[in-house]
């Protein structure tokens, strides 16, 4: 009875939107001394939000990150993603919930070097079970959002750095996400190619696809519809729609 | 699913790094080389063991020999003893249960001629129960017969290399060949026996060398009684395997009834064959000891280059992780390569193990043979060693923290 009173209690603060933190921190036991990351976070972000979350570096930026794709869960405070309270979740459980709600988007691409751009893209769909017909389709699919799908045999290292990260996306598009997660997608890349890359992430936000982008560039954050700064492991700023 | 693309991706690695792959499955490939030399060895030398008992009379002959009993004092019955004589083949046909065949041979050397051909050669004296006891047949004409035997008749058998050597392309049925000054007539030219362990020399050589009359004429003709005819040596055939040691003892109760002397000896191939399973099982034994150590030792290199490879994998796990793989299936996935890498070691310790298979083969001048049973059980013991050492290194890639595996440059 009191689990159904509960359920019942949390269902509002869900509905609010795609993603609801309240009140979230993350303390890492380092030792002696404990380093509180996260001291309180609260926000909401709808679905189809291009957010950007900036930062000084040790601001709790990548923390904040790792607990928005499940990499890491809370010390305290709730997180309710696409509906689901994925707090405590157990390692098995949320590797589920970032195999099938989460795309990731890493600042070194971190593509497979010895499987080609196909099999890249279809791994996030090998991990689901997914037919081998389907996943290729699929991942073609994918690819050719990025326009890349004349690529798709060459391996990674055939290809640019803007290349390689346009496979990244195709790779975090591919089993259709809640989210995409992007960590500075374009640090490792040229001013011009950075700025495809972002172009990228508009039309896919134009498209619908809810985007939450971690840089510490402000000419990229500008590019965003939204920007959360952290500071000292609290928002500061933007915790609203513009 | 998971499982054929670990497969795949393990093909994949042992392509792209093929030397260190290599350098890894060294001690597997010696491993399973020598756990398919050993079986082969093993098996080989048995199953040429056994066909030479078989094509021989099989393992329910028994081999009984004079032995000299070594004693200065004797009773007046062992000093009475001449060892083997045909009384005894009389007693042993009339007294033993267990024996259902007695085979007798005196041997003597005689000067043969036919025509212008004479040689000096080796008389056997025989009984017909030769021919069965040896699994010894004549060709054409007959064996020596009960008849022969009964009536001491002047007739002879001879092997085939024998029939050749007097009489080149005639045919000898019927002839007569003289033999220390009197006439025999050939009624028989055996078979030609045929036995190779090296698939070189006939092992069986000596047989077809053999010039046969009836054990009496060989005994009468020397001027002793035929009771007291000396034997040179005998064979008897127990009826049951299953009863090979009452055989034996029947047998040596009756000798030692009639000697009143233990100068006899009793070879029975059914315990040769025991104390010799008993050695093989000895040799096998040291040599899987061997070949597992150097799997063991095989093991633990595909471990430690495992571990190499893992830290130098760390990102891709952590990316892999990041995408939604389970712990489960990072575990799956490292446990298939290592067992797929050695199970690679272990296909090519086939080879290695037919080599040394050829080289034992030089020197043993029998090349053993490897079963599909033998590379079967190699490939699992290889497979083994990869699922047992492939443990550790899989069981730390699932557990590594994602986040800090995403950290590390």
């Amino acid at each position: 009875m009191s689990a159904i009173l509960k359920f019942e209690e949390r269902k509002p603060a869900a509905a609010r939107g795609l993603i609801t933190l309240e009140n979230v921190t993350k303390t890492y036991d380092s030792g002696e001394n404990e380093v509180q990351a996260l001291r309180g976070v609260d926000c909401s972000i709808a679905a189809g939000e291009f957010v950007s979350i900036t930062g000084p570096s040790g601001s709790g930026k990548s923390t904040l990150m790792h607990i928005l794709g499940c990499l890491d869960s809370p010390s305290t405070g709730q997180y309710w993603l696409d509906g689901e309270d994925v707090a405590t979740l157990s390692a098995r459980a949320l590797a589920r919930i970032r195999n099938q709600k989460l795309g990731f988007v890493f600042q070194t691409f971190n593509l497979l070097p010895r499987a080609t751009i196909l099999k890249n893209v279809e791994l996030p769909l090998l991990y689901a079970g997914t037919s081998t017909d389907e996943r290729r389709e699929r991942a073609l699919e994918a690819l050719k959002r990025v326009g890349l799908d004349k690529r798709a045999k060459h391996r990674p290292n055939e290809l640019s750095g803007g290349q390689r990260q346009r496979v990244a996306i195709a790779r975090a598009l591919v089993n259709n996400p809640s989210l995409v997660l992007a960590d500075e997608p374009t640090g490792n890349l040229d001013q011009k190619t950075g700025s495809d890359i972002i172009q990228i992430f508009e039309e896919l936000s134009e498209a619908g696809q809810t985007i939450v982008l971690v840089t510490h560039d402000p000419a990229i954050a500008e590019r965003t519809y939204r920007r959360i700064k952290i500071v000292d492991g609290v928002i500061v700023d933007g915790d609203t729609i513009d | 699913m998971i499982l054929f693309e670990s497969i795949i991706d393990g093909i994949r690695d042992i392509k792209d790094h093929f030397g260190r792959t290599m350098l890894q499955l060294l001690g597997v490939i010696l491993g399973a080389g020598s756990i398919v030399a050993t079986f082969s060895l093993s098996v080989t030398g048995k199953g040429q063991a056994m066909e030479y008992y078989r094509i021989s009379g099989g393992i329910q002959k028994i081999y009984i020999d004079d032995k000299p009993t070594g004693k200065v004092t004797q009773n007046a019955k062992a000093l009475a003893s001449k060892g083997l004589t045909y009384h005894d083949v009389v007693a042993l046909r009339r007294d033993a249960k267990e024996i259902d065949l007695v085979s007798p041979v005196s041997n003597q050397s005689m000067l043969i001629r036919y025509r212008t051909v004479e040689h000096e050669r080796s008389i056997m004296g025989i009984s017909p129960a030769y021919s069965p006891m040896n699994d010894f047949h004549a060709a054409r004409g007959r064996f020596i017969s009960d008849n022969d035997v009964a009536s001491a008749a002047r007739v002879v058998v001879l092997g085939s290399e024998r029939a050749a050597e007097f009489f080149g392309s005639e045919d000898p049925l019927g002839k007569t060949i003289t033999m220390n000054g009197s006439g025999y007539e050939v009624v028989g030219v055996m078979e030609e026996k045929y036995f190779s362990f090296d698939k070189k020399h006939n092992n069986m050589r000596w047989m077809n060398r053999q010039i046969y009359i009836p054990i009496t004429t060989l005994v009468t003709r020397k001027g002793e009684a035929l009771e007291q005819g000396k034997i040179s040596f005998m064979h008897v055939r127990m009826r049951d395997i299953k009863r090979a040691d009452q055989a034996v003892d029947e047998t040596k109760h009756i000798l030692q009834r009639e000697h009143g002397v233990e100068d006899f000896e009793v070879f029975s191939r059914v315990a040769n064959l025991k104390r010799n399973e008993q050695n093989n099982k000895m040799y096998d034994m040291t040599f899987m000891i061997c070949g597992l150590i150097s799997l063991i030792v095989g093991g633990i290199v595909v471990m430690n280059i495992q571990l190499a490879s893992f830290n130098e994998r760390v990102r891709e796990v952590g990316t892999r992780k990041a995408i939604g793989a389970t712990p489960a299936q990072i575990f799956v996935q490292f446990l298939t390569e290592s067992i797929l890498v050695s199970v690679f070691g272990g296909f090519l310790g086939l080879f290695v193990g037919q080599a040394f298979c050829a080289g034992m083969g030089l020197l043993l001048r029998a090349t053993p043979q490897m079963s599909p049973d033998t590379a079967v059980k190699a490939l699992i013991f290889a497979a083994g060693t990869g699922l047992v050492f492939g443990m550790y290194p899989a069981i730390r890639a699932s557990r590594l923290n994602a986040i800090e595996a995403l950290r590390t440059e």
